[in-house]
C-alpha cells in the first residue's frame, strides 16, 4: 500500500534522505523512528508530494507521487508535525473546505465535517475561526481533515503533539480502528512506548539512511540481547543507533 | 538582562538578513535613498519657491513646519497604537520574554523601542529630508542640525507612550483580536480620509501665486489655532529660531517636549509593569461565540458557488471567506477607493476645455497616457490583493499541496479571483475617465480590448512575484505589499504598460486624429489601425502574460508549506 523506492533528497553536499527503500503492508501501522535531524520529516513531505525528491519515489495506494501526484494524494490524508489552518475559516467550514479540495460534493461534505467535528469533540466549536482554537483542538481539527475524504493510506507526523492525554489516547484508538479498517498508516513518532503499543513494525532512521526495519521483535533480535530477556524499544532504539546503523536492513 | 540583550535577536536576524541576500539589501538601500533624496529635492524646491515669495513667504514656511508636526503626529499616535498591539500583546517571541526572569519595566523598554521603530520609519523617511531641506533653505548652522534630531527624538516619544497607554486600556477592556481589526479598519478610514483632505485642499493651486492669498489664510488660522499644550507647536517653536526664521525661545520649547516625552514614557512605564500580566492575558483569550452554527456568509457562499464544478467552487468561497473575514483588506479597500476617487477628481480638474490647439494636444497627450495611468492604478490595486494572494495561504499552503488538485488549478483559481474584479475595475476606471477627457469612441474601444490581456498579464505578473517572494510569516496583506517582491513586481508591470503605450501610441494617435478631422471616412484604415493597437499590445500582453504564468507555476512547486 505505501512503497518508498530509493528515495533521496539532497541539498547540495548535504544528504537528508538517503536511498530509502520500504515497503507497508495494507492494513498495517508503520512506525517510523529517528532522531531530531534524522531525516523522518523530509521523508514524509516528499511521500505526500510537499517536496520533490532529488531522487527516488513513494507509491501510496498504487499510485506514484511524482507521475500521478493527484491519484497519490487523492487516497492518502496527512497529518503534518505542525497543521496550520485558515485562521479565517471556522471549523465547520474548514472541513468542508478539505473535503470539497478531495472532490467530496457540498451536501457530503457538510455531513462528513458535522460527523467528524462531533467524532473529535469539536462539534460546539463548528462556528468558531480557527484562530480561537487551543493547539489541541487545532491538533484534532487537522486530523479530522486529514480524514475526511476516508483515506485508505494516512500519514501522521508526530501525532501526539499538543494533545492533552485524553486526546492522546483517543488517537491511540482511532489509530487502532483505523487499521483494522483496513488503512495504512504511516506514523512518525518520538514517542518509543506510542510505537510499542501500536506499530506492527517500525522503522529507524538515522542521518537520512533506514538503518533497520521489521516487527518489534525483528528489531529486538538483531539489536542482540544476549542475555534472553526482552528489552523495551527504547533500549533497542538507542542500542541500534549507538551500533553506527549496524543492523541496516 | 540588558536592553541591548533584549534586542539582540531582532539586530542579528536583520544582519542574517542581509548577509544572506546582499542583491534584495542592496537593491531596499538604494530605492530607500532614490526615494529620500527625490523627498529631499522636492522639499527643497517647494520650500525655496515659498521663501522666496516676497513678505509672507517665510511666513508660510514656518506655518507649513507646524502643518508638518501636526501631520506626523496625527500618523505616529495611530501607528503606534496598532503597532503596540502587535508589539506587547499578540506578538510571539512576549511568550519566552514573559518565560525569563525579566521584570515588566525592563520587557516594557525593549517593546517600546521595537514600538517606536516599526512605527516611526516612514515618517523619518520623509521628516528627516524635510528638515534637512528647511535647513538648506534657511542655510541654518550645524545647531538646527543637533536639535532636528534631538526634537525629533523627542518627538517619536510621544504619540508612542501615548500608543502603548491606549491599545493597553483597549486590551484591558476589549478582546485583543478585535481591537486590532477595529483599529485597522479606523487606520484606513483615517488615512483615505486625509489623502482626500490634502487633494481637496487642492494644492496645484500654489503654483498660482495670486491664489496663495487663500492658502496663507488657510495656514494663518490653521497657526492661529494651534495650541500651545500641543507638542508640535513646541517642536516647531524648537525648530524654528536655529533656522534663523525669528527670535524665540527654543530652549524652553525643547525643554517642553523633553519633559513631556520623558513623563510620557515613565508613565507608561509605570502603567504596562502594573497591568501587563492582566492585559496580556486578557489578549490571549479570544472572543470565542461557543456555537455550532453555521455562520451566514457560509451558507450564502455556498449558495454562490454551486455552479461551480470540482475544487473550484470551494478554493473560491474560502478566498472570499478569508479575504471578508480580513480587516486588513477593508483599510486597504479604503484607502484604494479614496486614491481612485482623487484619480477620477483629477481628470474633471484638468484644465483642457478651451479649444486651444495646445489644449486639443494636450487631451490627445492625456488620452493616450490614460490608458497607461489606468493600468497603473489598476496594477497599484493589484500589488494590494493580487501579490499578497500566495503569501495569505501562510503556513496552510500544505493544506492546498497535500490535496489532490494540480498546481495549475490552483493557479487559476488564483487568477480568476484576481483577474475578474481587476479587470471590471480597469475597463470602468478607464471608460469613465475617457468619458472626462471626451475621448472619440473608437480609441476607447482600442483601450478597453488592449486592458483586457493587458490586466491578464499584470494579475499573472502577480501571482508569479507573490510567489517568488512570498513572505508566510504575516497575514497583514498591507505589509505583504510594501515588501522587495512587490516592489519588483510594481517594476515589472511598469514596465510592462510603458511598453503596452508605446506600442498602441502611433495607432491611437492616428485614430484621434481622425476621429477629429475625417469622420465617416476610411472604415478599413479605422480597422487596420484597430487591429495594428489590439495586435501589438494585446500580444505583448498576452506573451508577458503566459511567460509570468510559467514562473509563477514553477514558483509555486518550489513553495513546500506546513
Amino acid at each position: 500500500m505505501i512503497r518508498l523506492e530509493r528515495l533521496q533528497k539532497t541539498y547540495g553536499a548535504l544528504v537528508a534522505v538517503d536511498d530509502l527503500s520500504l515497503e507497508v503492508e495494507p492494513g498495517c501501522v508503520f512506525g517510523f523512528l529517528g532522531r531530531n535531524g534524522a531525516g523522518k520529516t523530509t521523508t514524509i513531505r516528499m511521500m505526500v508530494g510537499l517536496l520533490e525528491p532529488t531522487a527516488g519515489t513513494a507509491v501510496l495506494g498504487g499510485h506514484d507521487i511524482r507521475r500521478a501526484p493527484e491519484a497519490a494524494k487523492a487516497v492518502t490524508g496527512y497529518l503534518p508535525d505542525h497543521p496550520f489552518l485558515y485562521d479565517k475559516l471556522t471549523a465547520l467550514e474548514f472541513l468542508r473546505f478539505v473535503g470539497g479540495l478531495y472532490g467530496l460534493g457540498g451536501a457530503e461534505a457538510g455531513r462528513r465535517a458535522r460527523l467528524l467535528l462531533e467524532e473529535f469533540g469539536l462539534g460546539r466549536m463548528a462556528g468558531e475561526l480557527t484562530e480561537t482554537l487551543s493547539q489541541g483542538m487545532r491538533q484534532r481539527l487537522a486530523l479530522a481533515a486529514a480524514l475526511v475524504h476516508r483515506p485508505r493510506v494516512l500519514v501522521l507526523d508526530e501525532p501526539m503533539v499538543g494533545l492533552d492525554p485524553e486526546g492522546a489516547l483517543e488517537l491511540r484508538h482511532l489509530v487502532r480502528r483505523l487499521a483494522g479498517d483496513g488503512v495504512t498508516i504511516f506514523l512518525s513518532t518520538h514517542s518509543l512506548a506510542v510505537a510499542e503499543e501500536l506499530c506492527g513494525r517500525i522503522g529507524i532512521i538515522d542521518r537520512g539512511r533506514l538503518v533497520i526495519v521489521g516487527t518489534l521483535d525483528d528489531l529486538r533480535a538483531r539489536a542482540g540481547s544476549n542475555d534472553g530477556s526482552s528489552p523495551s524499544l527504547e533500549t533497542v532504539f538507542l542500542d541500534i543507533l549507538h551500533a553506527g546503523g549496524d543492523g541496516r536492513a | 538582562m540588558t536592553l541591548a540583550a533584549l534586542l539582540q535577536p531582532r539586530l542579528l536576524s536583520l544582519r542574517n538578513v542581509v548577509r544572506r541576500d546582499r542583491l534584495r539589501a542592496v537593491t531596499v538601500t538604494g530605492l530607500v535613498g532614490l526615494f529620500w533624496l527625490a523627498c529631499f529635492l522636492l522639499f527643497t524646491r517647494v520650500l525655496g519657491y515659498f521663501h522666496g515669495l516676497g513678505t509672507f513667504g517665510p511666513f508660510l514656511t514656518q506655518r507649513l513646519l507646524a502643518l508638518l508636526f501636526l501631520t506626523f503626529f496625527g500618523v505616529l499616535l495611530v501607528s503606534n497604537t496598532v503597532t503596540a498591539l502587535t508589539t506587547y500583546y499578540l506578538a510571539a517571541e512576549v511568550t519566552p520574554l514573559l518565560a525569563a526572569p525579566l521584570s515588566y519595566r525592563r520587557l516594557h523598554h525593549a517593546r517600546f523601542l521595537e514600538t517606536v521603530v516599526a512605527s516611526s520609519w516612514m515618517v523619518l523617511l520623509v521628516g528627516l529630508p524635510a528638515l534637512l531641506a528647511y535647513g538648506v533653505v534657511y542655510r541654518a548652522g550645524p545647531l538646527f542640525y543637533a536639535g532636528a534630531l534631538a526634537v525629533l527624538l523627542a518627538f517619536l516619544v510621544i504619540p508612542a507612550a501615548v500608543g502603548v497607554l491606549i491599545t493597553t486600556g483597549l486590551v484591558l477592556v476589549f478582546p485583543a483580536r478585535g481591537t486590532r481589526d477595529a483599529l485597522m479598519v479606523g487606520v484606513g478610514l483615517a488615512v483615505a480620509a486625509l489623502v482626500v483632505a490634502i487633494r481637496f485642499l487642492r494644492p496645484e493651486r500654489l503654483a498660482d501665486p495670486s491664489a496663495l492669498v487663500g492658502f496663507a489664510s488657510f495656514l494663518g488660522a490653521f497657526g492661529a489655532t494651534g495650541s500651545p499644550y500641543l507638542p508640535t507647536t513646541w517642536a516647531a517653536e524648537t525648530l524654528l529660531p536655529l533656522l534663523g526664521a525669528r527670535p524665540g525661545e527654543p530652549l524652553f520649547y525643547f525643554g517642553m517636549l523633553a519633559s513631556t516625552a520623558a513623563m510620557l514614557f515613565l508613565t507608561s512605564a509605570a502603567v504596562v509593569e502594573r497591568v501587563f500580566l492582566i492585559a496580556w492575558s486578557r489578549a490571549q483569550t479570544g472572543h470565542v461565540r461557543a456555537g455550532a452554527a453555521e455562520r451566514p456568509l457560509s451558507r450564502w457562499l455556498a449558495v454562490l458557488v454551486r455552479p461551480l464544478q470540482g475544487p473550484s467552487g470551494c478554493l473560491f468561497a474560502k478566498d472570499v471567506t478569508v479575504f471578508l473575514r480580513d480587516a486588513s483588506q477593508w483599510s486597504q479597500l479604503l484607502l484604494v477607493s479614496a486614491l481612485v476617487g482623487i484619480y477620477l477628481y483629477n481628470f474633471s480638474a484638468l484644465p483642457l476645455g478651451d479649444g486651444t490647439p495646445l489644449a486639443l494636444a494636450m487631451r490627445d497627450l492625456a488620452t493616450i497616457l490614460n490608458l497607461g495611468l489606468g493600468a497603473f492604478v489598476t496594477t497599484a490595486v493589484a500589488v494590494r490583493f493580487v501579490f499578497p494572494m500566495v503569501s495569505l495561504e501562510g503556513h496552510a499552503w500544505w493544506i492546498l499541496r497535500t490535496a489532490p488538485v494540480p498546481l495549475a488549478q490552483l493557479w487559476w483559481s488564483k487568477f480568476w479571483i484576481g483577474y475578474l474584479p481587476l479587470v471590471v475595475f480597469a475597463e470602468l476606471l478607464v471608460a469613465t475617465t475617457n468619458g472626462l477627457l471626451h475621448v472619440p469612441s473608437l480609441v476607447t474601444v482600442a483601450f478597453l480590448l488592449t486592458l483586457v490581456p493587458l490586466m491578464a498579464a499584470v494579475v499573472s505578473l502577480g501571482l508569479a512575484f507573490g510567489a517568488a517572494y512570498p513572505r508566510l510569516d504575516t497575514q497583514n496583506a498591507a505589509q505583504i505589499a510594501t515588501g522587495f517582491g512587490a516592489i519588483l513586481y510594481m517594476l515589472a508591470c511598469l514596465a510592462l504598460i510603458a511598453l503596452v503605450v508605446a506600442l498602441e501610441a502611433w495607432p491611437v494617435s492616428r485614430l484621434l486624429c481622425q476621429a477629429r478631422s475625417i469622420a465617416g471616412v476610411a472604415a478599413t484604415r479605422t480597422a487596420a489601425l484597430l487591429a495594428l493597437a489590439a495586435v501589438t499590445g494585446g500580444g505583448t500582453s498576452l506573451g508577458a502574460f503566459w511567460v509570468a504564468k510559467r514562473s509563477g507555476l514553477r514558483a509555486l512547486a518550489r513553495l513546500g508549506g506546513t
